[in-house]
């Protein structure tokens, strides 16, 4: 069955990858179909119930509510929309940015190369996450600015693993063929360099999801992220958290979620990585 | 007594490949004495490395020893334990690697590295070791050992690397020493300078040698007795002089043939069709693994595998038809005498580059890496530039087509002067000159087809849909020789030479009149290159376009070339008619480079400029007081 | 050794400096496009409009930015990085305060990283090809997704809550005091004789560190093992084989050696993630360091101290690439000699 497959997704992690965030998009995607309940829903009555397989549990409830008697799983269905908006938006956007500068840096070489290396230097001698936290308190709260900052902090990331790989191909001889062709740099560098750097690409795009999701679900803890009506990971923890010994399983699914939609972006990336991968070097030292 | 020191009997060598086992080594038969020299030729892919790899059974993963003995003084190699192995090698079996440069560990001084040699030789306490260091380095002829003990790799040429290589092979006496295309890696008058103290301290410690090249002269000139390996199975086995003198079997002559002499006997160069089979091919052949392209094939050769023929002293080879093999000549040259020149094409002018190195923040240091070079390139001319690494050839080949531009100087290319760089001016340029690359692997794209990457400048210009241009490049194809097929392939399907082949397309596509080839031959076998030699004279012959040939190969410019500039370190030394020059050089850095090459005649003795130091400060006192 | 580094570190210094001076820019203007007006956060809510105008000029607020940093840039020059809004304390003796505690709870949380990540790297390693290895990358890839305060998290659960074995909460038991010095728990008790004070401060680093030193060692472990296989491939470990040297010799002298350049490099960067990871493991275990005071501040948005705060997560940072940069100089002689 596996031999029907096109050969990058013939890969275990691939495929488990694909399926774990395939299933977070369709929470995300169809999330009012899907969550039993409202997300912003309080009921007074019935707060800080554990799962319903547990004593004291109610089927209606099936993970628990929170403090505020919110459904805690409807509350992790509609997270996913913050989760995957941030991470797809963020990452392509980080991804722009950032492959552009490294196209260009890797390419040209020389004195643009120094300003932008120069320039990510200084971005990177910044924890990402104080980063994020203070450009969240000039930008102030919401989803926008949350994928705004995500990408302005995280830019950079792609452009250092991304010009170096440039730079390797842009050594290259076809490179340099294309040019004594007549190729201007644009099209030398759109036809030359970006397709041997796509798979590269991929992998880091599927990587930086994994991250943009941390760093959302840091910032929703802290409470600078969305806003207090929309359902997000980090918040269900912080929540969760001051009433730790009361319900501790109120923590451990928003945990799970997290961990889980992570896992999935990680595998996918790093499976992707291995089978994109067509760095074949045939010597065979006779 | 003279022992022997190293037998093979019937030693074979297997691989498990995913489709089934594969002999990578067949039939290995020799026997080598104490003190002698026993050369391995071969192309590559012969084998011939594999054999090294046996003795110190350091296989790669899935190739064993299938078969038969290997005895190293007595004792068995191969069913021996691995303590009792590791115990000789370093000792009593040593080897010299190919890349030099790589041989050492970057992050340890020269120093540190002896020490830890002269340490499991257990040599004395960290005083001696240090004093036998620096006698060690001294007997390779190593200027200022002391300073040298102190550097790292890096800091070091290739031809230092490599004699710091061969004295820690040497350290502990060994009985046996295998070199492994010791001097492929290196320039050509530092090649002449290693295989002479190889062969120095060979005859010092009476060590045992085996000596892997795939240059057949080479080997004449310094083995006792040369074993000719031919896919994995030896072809032919004798003493040197007379395999090089008579070769009895027809690959040995038709290697002959491939080769360009350094005097010019007006003789073509024989190219052996296709080319060695790779170890997924040799399944499928029963006869002789040479019969597809053997000039003497006949019915019987292709039924089984020809037995080994011997004849007086020695000598054998693997062949029915050895009778015939004196009778193989080369194909006569068809352009007889110097080509008519035409117009003057391209005329080069106080050819300066710079290169600017920003060091440090502060510090800016410039390096010339061109100066002052002129010529003329007139129509029909091929022009070769020799020289070694550092001089400057591969520079002025890529300001002829654009990719650098000129520090100084001026570049005029039929009719116009192109120096300024201007659009204008590089679109001339461009439909003038193109340039061949020579690495096949990076200068072709490994994602476009053939035809894509052969009608390129078509794309660059939007001229025509896919269907022109996949017949343009079917045309192009089947001028150098490949069939039509090959368009819809990728680079990874094919072979180097083929690779090399449609590079040279891509560069004719545009129909340039002038070509310039950057190292084209070097890296490929001998066959290939007389393939890919030959294929350039006959487009020569039906387009009429000059060649700039840079090469650091003297034969090959000897060859093809009817002028020759020789450069070192960015300036030209000496130029003129290629004959003349090579026959009656003026220049010192002429007449050394010269003096490496191994002369065509193996009983001709062989003297590469004396040492004293590096070849360079010779050259340099010589430029200083011309 | 020394003649040829001194340069070198000192050119990175100066580089340091003129980063630290880049950011400082750079974050005086994000802050000061912020929707919040600091001079009606600093006000009573009954203040009037003119009083929070009044308040306005006498920060300064009124004046054009590039004045406004040149004035910050002079005081900062002068020790004096202003009074916190919220908390009515200058800003320097606040962030003097906190800093100690964060870089002790780093330091021990990248030697834990450290150790992890190359005996992990050795192990994954030498499994290679063995049928364990699937298992083990599976593993590392698992690892690698749960980030730093998932495991602290985690570790509250098990540790703190469900087997009630380690503390959870700040930086001592609540009934010892802090020993007056340097800020640096670990030293300043043993220093004043209180070996009760060393422990409590010790378990209570326990869960914080290990959670950032296990969410940061897989990275570690994967470059130190791809880097070891590329190693191997090189010529010079062929060559010592074929010289007769143990593959053991080999490992430890010839490939760790070099394998440990592009992982050390990794590790620069792995740490500097790491301090700005110290952040939420504070919040997280309500422990005394510049996160929280970070976290506060942003809550109150309290500038001066966000300001202050930025810059000295920028300064270690910068601090701890300069000393992964030595150890890299020291050991790979390519930058040192040409």
């Amino acid at each position: 069955m596996i031999r029907v497959l096109p050969p990058w997704l013939r890969s275990g992690r691939v495929l488990a990858g694909l399926v774990i965030v395939a299933i977070i998009g369709l929470c995300a995607v169809f999330a009012p179909y899907l969550a039993p309940h409202d997300p912003n829903e309080q009921n007074l009555v019935s707060t800080l119930l554990p799962p319903a397989w547990t004593e004291g549990g109610d089927v209606s409830f099936l993970l628990g509510t929170d403090s505020l008697g919110r459904d805690v799983l409807s509350r992790l269905i509609y997270g996913a929309r913050v989760a995957m908006m941030v991470a797809v938006f963020a990452s392509l956007g980080a991804m722009l940015l950032g492959a552009v500068l490294a196209y260009i840096a890797g390419y040209f070489g020389g004195r643009v190369d120094a300003l932008i290396g120069r320039a990510v230097d200084v971005w990177m001698s910044f924890p990402p996450v104080v980063l994020s936290l203070i450009l969240m308190v000039g930008l102030g709260v919401g989803l926008r600015n949350v994928i705004l900052a995500i990408i302005v902090v995280d830019w950079t990331r792609f452009c250092r693993v991304l010009r170096a790989e440039v730079m390797v191909v842009a050594r290259k001889d076809y490179v340099s063929a294309a040019r004594l062709v007549g190729f201007s740099h644009w099209r030398t560098i759109t036809r030359e360099i970006v397709p041997a750097t796509l798979p590269l690409l991929i992998t880091l795009v599927s990587l930086e999801m994994g991250i943009a999701v941390i760093v959302e679900a840091i910032l929703s803890f802290v409470g600078m992220s969305v806003s207090a009506t929309t359902p997000a990971w980090g918040q269900m923890v912080a929540d969760a958290r001051q009433y730790i010994y009361d319900n501790p399983w109120n923590l451990m699914f928003p945990i799970f979620t997290i961990f889980l939609a992570v896992f999935g972006f990680n595998m996918l990336g790093d499976g992707l990585r291995r089978t994109l991968d067509v760095r074949v070097t045939a010597t065979q030292r006779v | 007594m003279s022992m022997d020191m190293l037998i093979a009997k019937d030693l074979a060598v297997s691989a498990a490949l995913a489709d089934g086992t594969v002999p990578v080594i067949q039939e290995l038969n020799f026997s080598l004495p104490q003190g002698k020299i026993l050369g391995l030729v071969g192309e590559s892919g012969a084998g011939k490395s594999m054999i090294g790899r046996t003795v110190a059974q350091l296989l790669p993963p899935g190739f064993a020893v299938s078969s038969g003995e290997l005895m190293f003084n007595g004792q068995d190699l191969v069913r021996m334990p691995a303590e009792t192995r590791r115990e000789l090698l370093g000792r009593e079996i040593a080897f010299v690697p190919q890349e030099p440069l790589s041989g050492l560990n970057p992050v340890l001084t020269i120093g540190q590295q002896i020490d830890e040699h002269l340490a499991r030789l257990n040599v004395g306490n960290r005083r001696e070791r240090r004093a036998r260091a620096l006698d060690m380095l001294a007997a390779v002829h190593l200027p200022r050992p002391a300073d040298l003990l102190g550097k790292y790799p890096h800091q070091l040429s290739g031809g230092m690397c490599q004699r710091v290589l061969i004295a820690m092979a040497f350290a502990s006496r060994p009985k046996l020493l295998i070199a492994d295309e010791p001097t492929t890696a290196l320039d050509v008058t530092i090649q002449a300078r290693i295989v002479q103290l190889i062969a120095e301290m060979q005859r010092n410690e009476g060590t045992s040698v085996i000596f892997i090249t795939h240059d057949l002269r080479l080997a004449a000139q310094i083995c006792d007795s040369i074993m000719v390996l031919y896919a994995g199975r030896p072809a032919e086995y004798g003493p040197a002089r007379e395999v090089f003198a008579r070769p009895a079997h027809p690959y040995t002559r038709c290697l002959q043939l491939s080769n360009p002499s350094m005097s010019g006997s007006g003789r073509g160069l024989y190219a052996l069709p296709e080319r060695m089979p790779g170890l997924s091919a040799l399944k499928g052949i029963n006869g002789c693994l040479f019969g597809p392209r053997c000039p003497s094939v006949v019915e019987a050769c292709n039924r089984r595998q020809p037995p080994y023929v011997a004849s007086e002293n020695g000598h054998l080879a693997a062949c029915v038809r050895c009778e015939t093999t004196p009778a193989i000549a080369a194909p006569a040259l068809v352009d007889v005498g110097a080509p008519v020149l035409g117009e003057p094409l391209l005329k080069v002018e106080g050819l300066t580059k710079t290169f600017r190195i920003d060091s440090s923040f502060f510090r800016r240091s410039d390096f010339t890496a061109v100066k002052d070079v002129n010529f003329t390139l007139h129509q029909n001319e091929f022009i070769g530039i020799v020289g070694e690494s550092g001089s400057g050839k591969s520079t002025v080949a890529r300001m002829m087509c654009g990719l650098e531009k000129l520090t100084a100087g001026s570049l005029t290319i039929a009719g116009r002067d192109v120096s300024d760089g201007s659009k204008a001016s590089q679109a001339h340029q461009r439909a003038h000159v193109q340039m061949v690359f020579q690495d096949p692997q990076s200068a072709l794209n490994p994602r476009r087809k053939v035809a894509s990457i052969v009608t390129q400048a078509m794309e660059a210009t939007n001229d025509g849909d896919w269907g022109e241009r996949l017949a343009r490049a079917e045309a192009l194809l089947s001028e150098i020789g490949l069939p039509p097929e090959a368009a819809t392939r990728f680079p990874s399907q094919l072979s180097g030479g083929q690779k090399q082949r449609v590079n040279i397309a891509r560069a004719l596509c545009v129909a340039p009149n002038i070509l310039v080839a950057d190292e084209i031959v070097s890296g490929l076998d001998v066959s290939v290159q007389a393939q890919l030699l030959n294929l350039l004279l006959r487009l020569r012959r039906e387009r009429h376009f000059s060649m700039l040939f840079i090469s650091h190969d003297l034969s090959v410019v000897r060859y093809l070339c009817d002028r020759v500039l020789v450069m070192y370190r960015g300036e030209v030394v000496e130029s003129g008619p290629t004959a003349e020059v090579f026959a009656d050089p003026r220049h010192p850095y002429t007449r050394t480079l010269l003096a490496a090459v191994p002369p065509d005649d193996p009983s001709a003795i062989w003297k590469p400029q004396p040492v004293e130091g590096e070849s360079a400060a010779v050259c340099e006192a010589m430029v200083a007081n011309a | 050794m020394l003649t040829t580094i001194i340069p070198l570190i000192g050119r990175r210094l100066a580089i340091s400096v003129f980063i630290l001076l880049i950011v400082s820019v750079l974050l005086f203007l994000v802050l000061h496009v912020l929707p919040v007006d600091p001079a009606a956060m600093s006000m009573p809510p009954t203040a009037t409009i003119a009083e929070i105008e009044a308040k306005r000029i006498e920060m300064g607020l009124d004046k054009p930015l590039p004045q406004q940093y040149l004035i910050w840039l002079s005081q900062v020059l002068h020790g004096d990085f202003g009074t916190s809004i919220h908390f009515r304390r200058g800003v320097l003796g606040l962030v003097l305060d906190t800093l100690p505690a964060t870089i002790e709870l780093a330091v021990l949380s990248m030697i834990i990283a450290s150790v992890l990540g190359i005996v992990g790297g050795l192990v994954l390693f030498h499994v290679r090809g063995t049928r364990k290895e699937p298992a083990m990358d599976f593993g590392s890839i698992l690892l690698l997704s749960i980030p730093e305060f998932l495991w602290s998290l985690f570790f509250i659960l098990l540790f703190g809550v469900a087997l009630h074995v380690l503390p959870f909460t700040g930086r001592l038991d609540p009934d010892m005091r802090l020993p007056l010095g340097t800020g640096f728990l670990l030293f300043d008790s043993l220093a004043a004789g209180r070996p009760d004070i060393f422990w409590s401060a010790v378990k209570h680093m326990i869960l914080p560190c290990f959670a950032l030193g296990i969410a940061f060692s897989p990275t570690i472990m994967r470059v130190l093992r791809s880097s070891l296989i590329d190693v191997y491939q090189e010529d010079y470990i062929h060559l010592a084989r074929l010289r007769g040297l143990s593959e053991r010799r080999i490992l430890v002298r010839h490939a760790l050696k070099n394998a440990i350049l592009p992982t050390l490099s990794l590790m620069g960067v792995q740490f500097g993630f790491l301090f700005g990871g110290t952040l939420l493991v504070e919040v997280i275990y309500s422990y005394p360091g510049l996160g929280n005071l970070m976290v506060d501040a942003v809550r109150n948005a309290d500038l001066p101290i966000i300001q202050a705060v930025g810059l000295a997560y920028c300064l270690v940072v910068l601090v701890i690439n300069t000393v992964v940069d030595t150890f890299y100089l020291v050991l790979n002689p390519k930058l040192r000699i040409r």
